[in-house]
């Protein structure tokens, strides 16, 4: 069941969480990276980000989660193991985890930094600052977030553990109280 | 105090721990490997200026970094990741010999 049971709608802020996803942790092995890269750009036409830069590509998101680490967020599909088929591909060049049931990824949608994510995160969140495509690890109220903007800019994802989702779901709603 | 992560940009300190000195470990494998942990375990040096400090971005990227701070004013000097010192420190070492 989702954590934002009744997902949030005001005027100042609109999240909900994302559903349906496969999301999985990449870490490149030792000295492999530069062979790991040639295998994501056979694969996904990019080059795994070697910043805090969240970058789409053939479906699939890739963000940046620390140095030589990346998470692979994507669409469930019928008659697909996204899983398997990454454990396939990095073969040998990096460790996965499948992380889909450990994290919940909330979505608040927002072409424009909410005032809520303003005032209440340690991070600029000015569009100047934290553009379309940007990824931060910080925290929220305690709560370990990765947080990204999406490469359209239209929303923000807050991917969080799991265990923690309804305190994060809790610190949304008083923080756009 | 702001400290500047080589991965994640300026981050305030809420979001990292500190260990202490970033002095380099003994080799165990050494002659006088007890003599040297005993000096590197209780005979640091209490720097009244800019010291390396080892610096671990906990609630960011999770890397471990070496800081020099100086220790009267707080002002963050250099920031290099741990993992860059460490591989600079064993190429030093690979051309010594």
């Amino acid at each position: 069941m989702s954590e934002l049971a009744n997902d949030i709608k005001k005027a100042s802020l609109e999240a909900s969480e994302r559903t349906g996803l496969t999301v999985t942790h990449v870490a490149a092995r030792r000295g492999a990276r530069a062979s790991l890269d040639d295998v994501a750009r056979a694969a996904f036409g990019v080059s795994l980000p070697s910043s805090p830069k969240a970058v789409e590509a053939r479906g699939a998101l890739i963000v940046w989660t620390g140095p030589d680490q990346w998470l692979i967020v994507q669409k469930d599909e019928t008659g697909r193991d996204h899983y398997a088929e990454l454990a396939k591909t990095f073969n040998g060049l990096a460790s996965l985890v499948d992380v889909t049931d450990s994290r919940t990824i909330f979505r608040i949608a927002a072409s424009r930094p909410s005032e809520t994510l303003l005032r209440n995160m340690g991070i600029d969140f000015h569009e100047n600052s934290f553009q379309p495509g940007d990824v931060a690890i910080t925290h929220v109220s305690h709560l370990g977030v990765i947080v990204w903007r999406l490469p359209d800019g239209t929303a923000y994802d807050f991917a969080c553990a799991r265990t923690y989702s309804r305190e994060f779901a809790d610190w949304l709603r008083k923080a756009s109280a | 105090m702001r400290i500047h992560c080589p991965h994640c940009g300026e981050r305030s300190l809420d979001e990292f721990s500190y260990l202490g000195d970033a002095v380099v470990r003994p080799d165990p494998a050494s002659p006088n490997a007890q003599e040297a942990f005993y000096t590197y375990g209780y005979e640091r040096s209490n720097v009244a200026g800019p010291m390396q400090e080892l610096w671990y971005h906990a609630a960011g990227c999770h890397a471990w970094l070496v800081v020099t701070r100086d220790t009267r004013t707080h002002e963050i000097l250099e920031v290099k990741s741990a993992h860059e010192v460490a591989l600079a420190r064993q190429k030093v070492a690979g051309t010594a010999q």
